[in-house]
C-alpha cells in the first residue's frame, strides 16, 4: 500500500512479559482496514487463537486511532480499544472507544496505535515518548485511586505528559473495571480496566514530538464549518436550579460546563459537573458525567424515552438535546416535529429518590475506583434496591443493612467490592456472574413488584436488569430506558451480533418516514427496519474505524460525512461510498469470524441469549414472542446473506468481501453452511418443560 | 509608564466563556502556518487544567514591546524580525536557525516560543505568534476559536463589550 497523508505509518508492539517492543507497518493494513475498530479486528483474528481467556497473558488489547485523529478534522480525536472483554458473559472479544488526548498524542509519537500482550512480572507502567518505550516501576503507584496516579505520573514526567489509568478496581481485576485518561475520559463498559491489572499495568504515559498532516487542508476547514457544531458561541458556565432528566429532576444548584473530550472537536458536550464536593478531600472537584448518572442522583423513574435521539430530519438532523443548545434551537415547524420530539416520561420503579450529595458520591467513586459507571448505576444499586424491596437479601452478609439511600452504605458496598473484601469478592466478578453464583433464578429472575406505567398499571420487571451478554439494559424497551417496540427490536438485533451493549456508536438514527413504515410493517416484520438496522452497524463500524463521534454526525441526511473526513485526511480520492461501506461490511465480517472461531457463535447461543429480556413488557404492554422474534432473526440472516439456520456467513458471503482466507478456515472448522440447510426451530426455551 | 506589551491574544475569563480544551487554537496555528499538526508547531498553548479541575487556560506570546526574544537573536532584523507596521517580532523562517536563543529569552515560564527540534539541523525552526500577519482576518486562532474565547488585546473584546451593554 502507497504512504497516506493522515496515519503515522507504525503500529506498536509492547510485549508486557520480556518487556520488548516491535514496530508494525500500518501500510499492511491498509486501505482494506480503514482504521480504529477496523484494523484492531483484522490484527486479533490474525494473532490470537481460540481458548485464550481475558486474563490470560495471551490476551491483547488493542489500541488505534484512524486516519482523522490529529489532523484537525473535528471529532477525529477519538480512538479504539478491543480484546477480549472479562465482564462479557461468557468471556468475548469486545471493544470501546474513547476521548482524550492519548490518541492524538500516540501519533505524534509516530503510531497509528499499540498492541498490548503479555503479562509483566510485577507491576509496572509504560512510559512512550516518541519511539522510546520505557517500563518502569509501578510499586510507588500501585494501589492509589485514579486522579492520584494521574497526578504521581504528571509530577515525575512533567505537566505535558498525557495518561490513561487504572484505579484499585482494575488493579483487583474488577470485571468492570475502567481506564480513565487524564480529562476523565474512560474505557469502561468492557472492562479493559481489569485486563490492564492481569498484566500487571497500572497506566501508560505519552509525550511525543511529530508531526501530522492532512492532505486536503482546504477541507480540513470545510469540515470545520460543516461537522459538529458550526456556530461558534461563548461557552459559560450555567447554573442550573434543578438536577436530573425530565421525570426524575428535583430542585437543586449545580453548576453545569460544557468540554471538549477530545483534540479538534469544535463541539462540547453538556457534561462537565463543576465543582462538586469530593468526598475523598472535601474539596472542590469538576467530573464529566455520562448520560446515564443523572440516576445516580434520583431514580424514582427510570430513563426518559426521547425520540430526538433516534428519530431525526432534515429539519432536526441532530438529537434535540443538541439541537437545544444550539443558538437558533431545534426547528418546530418541521411537520414531523411531533414524532422527533416524542417523549414518554418514563415508568415508575421508586429505587432511590433525590439526593444530590449521595449521586455525586457514587460518580466520584466510580472515577477513582476505577469502574464503569453505567454497570454500577443500572445494574448493581437498581439490583440491591430491587432485590431489598422483594426481601431477598436476608440471607446475605453485606456487612451492615443494605439501603441504597444512606450514603455510608454506597460507598461500603462499593469498597467491599473494589477492594473484594465479603460478599463485594462476588460482586467483584460482575454483576451477571455474581447473580448466577447466588442462584439466578431466585436472585436475577423474581419479579419486582413496584414497577408502574405512566397510566398506572404494574408491569413485570426481573430484579437484575441484565439484558444480554451480561450487560444491563442500554435502550431495550423495559426496566431503563423504555423504548416503542420498533427500536428495542431494533436494538435487540445489533446488541444480539455484538458482544457488549453496542450504545458507543450504536444508537440508531431514521427517518419519521420510517418509523411510520415500520409500524406499517409491524416491528417484527419489517424489512425496511432490518435495512436500518444493517446500515447502522455499517455507520458504528466506520465512526469506529474513520474515527469520529457519532454525537457529532448528522449521519441521517448527510450519508458520506465519514467518506468527506476519510478523503480530506488521507487524500485517497479512490475511496468512495460504496467502498467505505464495503469495509464496514467486511469488518463486521471479521469481527463475526472472531466470535464463531474463538467463542463458538451460532444462531441457538444469540437468539436465546437475547430474548427472556424481551419477554417482559415496555411501558405499553408489548412483548415479543419467541415465534415473533426468531422470525425476527430468520429476516436479518438472511439479509446478512448468512445460514438461517446457523447464523452463519455462507462462503459466497465471505469471498464478496475479500475474506476468502476466513472462508477457508471456516470450511475447516466445519463452519461453512451450505445455503437451504433444513432449520427446524427449537422449542421456546422460556417455556418450563413438565417434568 | 511605557507599555510593557504590545497587542496580544487573550483568553475570556470562564464566566463568559469556559474553555473547552479542545486545543483547536493549538491545531489551527500549526495547520496556518506549517499546513500540519504537532506539538512543536503551535504558536499559542492550552496548559491542561489540573486533574479534576478542568479548567484549562491559554498560553500566548505577549508581544513584549521591549522584545527580549529580537534582542536575544543572534540573526537580529534576518531571522527574528520587528514588524515595521505593529512593531511586533516574528519569525522568518528562511533565515531561522533554530538555535533556540529566543524562546529561552522569553520571560515567561513556559516559554511563549516553541521549537522544531530535529536531527536535520536545517530544519530547527523557531514558531512564535505573528498574530497571522499575513492573513487579512487577523489571528485565525481567534477566528476559529470554537467557544470563542479569545480576542486580541487591543481590539474589540467581546467579553468587555457585553459589560458595556450591560
Amino acid at each position: 500500500m502507497q504512504r497516506l497523508d493522515g496515519y503515522a505509518g507504525k503500529i506498536l508492539r509492547i510485549n508486557l512479559t520480556d518487556s520488548s517492543t516491535e514496530e508494525l507497518s500500518t501500510w499492511d493494513y491498509l486501505p482494506d482496514y480503514i482504521g480504529g475498530r477496523g484494523i484492531c479486528n483484522k490484527i486479533f483474528w490474525d494473532e490470537v487463537p481460540k481458548g485464550v481467556g481475558a486474563f490470560d497473558p495471551e490476551n491483547k488489547l488493542i489500541f488505534m486511532t484512524g486516519p482523522t485523529t490529529a489532523t484537525g478534522i473535528p471529532t477525529g480525536g477519538r480512538a479504539v480499544m478491543t480484546g477480549i472483554s472479562p465482564c462479557t458473559l461468557p468471556e468475548q472479544y469486545s471493544y470501546g472507544s474513547i476521548g482524550g488526548w492519548i490518541g492524538t498524542v500516540l501519533k505524534y509519537a509516530g503510531y497509528d496505535g499499540f498492541i498490548l500482550e503479555g503479562k509483566a512480572p510485577a507491576p509496572v507502567y509504560l512510559l512512550i515518548e516518541d519511539d522510546k518505550v520505557q517500563f518502569l516501576d509501578a510499586s510507588p503507584i500501585w494501589g492509589q485511586v485514579v486522579s492520584v496516579t494521574q497526578e504521581s505520573i504528571r509530577l515525575a514526567h512533567g505537566a505535558d505528559i498525557h495518561s490513561m489509568v487504572i484505579g484499585p478496581a482494575g488493579e483487583h481485576l474488577h470485571r468492570n473495571a475502567s481506564i480513565t485518561t487524564s480529562n476523565d475520559n474512560t474505557f469502561a463498559r468492557a472492562g479493559f480496566g481489569a485486563v490492564f491489572g492481569s498484566k500487571n499495568l497500572k497506566a501508560m504515559a505519552f509525550r511525543g514530538s511529530g508531526k501530522i498532516k492532512a492532505a486536503d487542508m482546504e477541507k480540513v476547514f470545510e469540515l470545520r464549518k460543516t461537522v459538529g457544531r458550526p456556530e461558534r458561541q461563548p461557552n459559560p458556565p450555567v447554573m442550573r436550579e434543578s438536577m436530573g432528566h425530565v421525570s426524575n429532576s428535583f430542585p437543586h444548584q449545580w453548576k453545569n460546563g460544557s468540554y471538549a473530550c477530545s483534540p479538534g472537536c469544535n463541539s462540547r458536550c453538556q457534561r462537565l459537573l463543576m465543582d462538586s464536593k469530593s468526598p475523598f478531600t472535601g474539596g472542590k472537584v469538576s467530573q464529566t458525567e455520562k448520560c446515564v448518572s443523572v440516576l445516580a442522583f434520583n431514580y424514582t423513574y427510570e430513563h426518559p424515552w426521547g425520540a430526538s435521539l433516534f428519530v431525526l430530519d432534515e429539519k432536526n438532523p441532530r438529537t434535540l438535546g443538541q439541537q437545544k443548545s444550539f443558538p437558533h434551537g431545534p426547528d418546530k415547524t418541521d411537520p414531523d416535529w411531533e414524532i422527533c420530539s416524542e417523549v414518554y416520561k418514563g415508568d415508575r420503579m421508586d429505587l432511590w429518590g433525590p439526593d444530590f450529595d449521595r449521586g455525586a458520591l457514587m460518580m466520584e467513586l466510580a472515577n477513582e475506583y476505577g469502574i464503569d459507571k453505567w454497570e454500577m448505576i443500572i445494574h448493581y444499586f437498581t439490583w440491591l434496591a430491587m432485590a431489598k424491596k422483594e426481601g431477598l437479601l436476608t440471607d446475605l452478609d453485606f456487612g451492615m443493612e443494605v439501603d441504597v439511600e444512606n450514603p455510608a452504605f454506597v460507598r461500603h458496598f462499593i469498597d467491599s467490592m473494589t477492594y473484594r473484601t465479603g460478599i463485594g469478592d462476588i460482586f467483584a466478578e460482575g454483576m451477571a456472574r455474581a447473580i448466577r453464583t447466588l442462584g439466578k433464578e431466585k436472585y436475577g429472575d423474581t419479579i419486582y413488584q413496584g414497577r408502574v406505567n405512566q397510566d398506572g398499571v404494574r408491569l413485570d420487571i426481573p430484579v437484575s436488569l441484565e439484558a444480554a451478554w451480561g450487560y444491563s439494559a442500554h435502550w431495550q424497551g423495559r426496566g431503563f430506558q423504555s423504548t416503542p417496540k420498533w427500536l428495542w427490536v431494533a436494538n435487540a438485533l445489533n446488541t444480539m451480533v455484538n458482544t457488549r451493549d453496542c450504545f458507543n456508536s450504536g444508537h440508531m438514527h431514521v427517518t419519521p418516514d420510517d418509523v411510520r413504515q415500520f409500524l406499517a410493517d409491524g416491528p417484527s416484520y419489517s424489512d425496511l427496519l432490518i435495512q436500518r438496522v444493517m446500515e447502522n452497524e455499517g455507520a458504528s463500524m466506520i465512526k469506529d474505524s474513520v474515527t469520529t463521534c457519532e454525537w457529532q454526525s448528522p449521519d441521517i441526511v448527510w450519508h458520506d460525512m465519514e467518506l468527506q473526513m476519510y478523503q480530506a485526511a488521507t487524500g485517497d480520492d479512490s475511496m468512495t461510498k460504496e467502498k467505505l461501506d464495503e469495509f464496514a461490511v467486511r469488518s463486521r465480517l471479521l469481527y463475526r469470524a472472531i466470535l464463531m472461531r474463538n467463542f463458538g457463535r451460532c444462531r441457538d447461543l444469540e437468539a436465546e441469549n437475547v430474548y427472556p429480556f424481551l419477554t417482559y413488557p415496555d411501558p405499553w404492554g408489548e412483548v415479543d414472542t419467541w415465534d415473533e422474534w426468531n422470525d425476527t432473526v430468520d429476516r436479518y440472516y438472511k439479509a446478512n446473506h448468512w445460514d438461517p439456520a446457523t447464523g452463519w456467513p455462507y462462503r459466497e458471503t465471505w469471498e464478496r468481501y475479500g475474506l476468502k482466507d476466513v472462508a477457508d478456515e471456516m470450511e475447516k472448522l466445519g463452519m461453512l453452511p451450505s445455503p437451504g440447510q433444513a432449520y427446524q426451530r427449537k422449542p421456546d426455551p422460556s417455556v418450563r418443560q413438565e417434568v | 509608564m511605557e507599555m510593557e506589551y504590545g497587542n496580544h491574544i487573550i483568553q475570556s475569563p470562564k464566566e463568559y466563556s469556559l474553555c473547552t480544551g479542545c486545543v483547536s487554537c493549538e491545531m489551527i496555528c500549526g495547520l496556518m502556518h506549517d499546513g500540519c499538526i504537532g506539538p512543536q508547531r503551535n504558536r499559542i498553548f492550552i496548559q491542561p487544567g489540573k486533574i479534576k479541575e478542568m479548567v484549562h487556560t491559554v498560553l500566548s506570546c505577549q508581544q513584549c514591546s521591549d522584545h527580549p526574544c529580537y534582542e536575544a537573536c543572534p540573526k537580529k532584523d534576518k531571522a527574528m524580525c520587528l514588524d515595521p507596521k505593529t512593531g511586533i517580532a516574528y519569525v522568518n523562517e528562511e533565515e531561522c536557525i533554530g538555535c533556540g536563543k529566543c524562546q529561552k529569552a522569553c520571560r515567561f515560564t513556559p516559554s511563549r516560543i516553541n521549537l522544531v527540534k530535529s536531527k536535520d539541523k536545517t530544519r530547527r525552526k523557531a514558531k512564535k505568534c505573528d498574530l497571522c500577519r499575513d492573513k487579512e482576518d487577523g489571528p485565525q486562532c481567534v477566528k476559529w476559536c470554537p467557544a470563542m474565547c479569545l480576542a486580541l488585546s487591543d481590539g474589540p473584546i467581546p467579553w468587555e463589550e457585553d459589560k458595556k451593554e450591560e
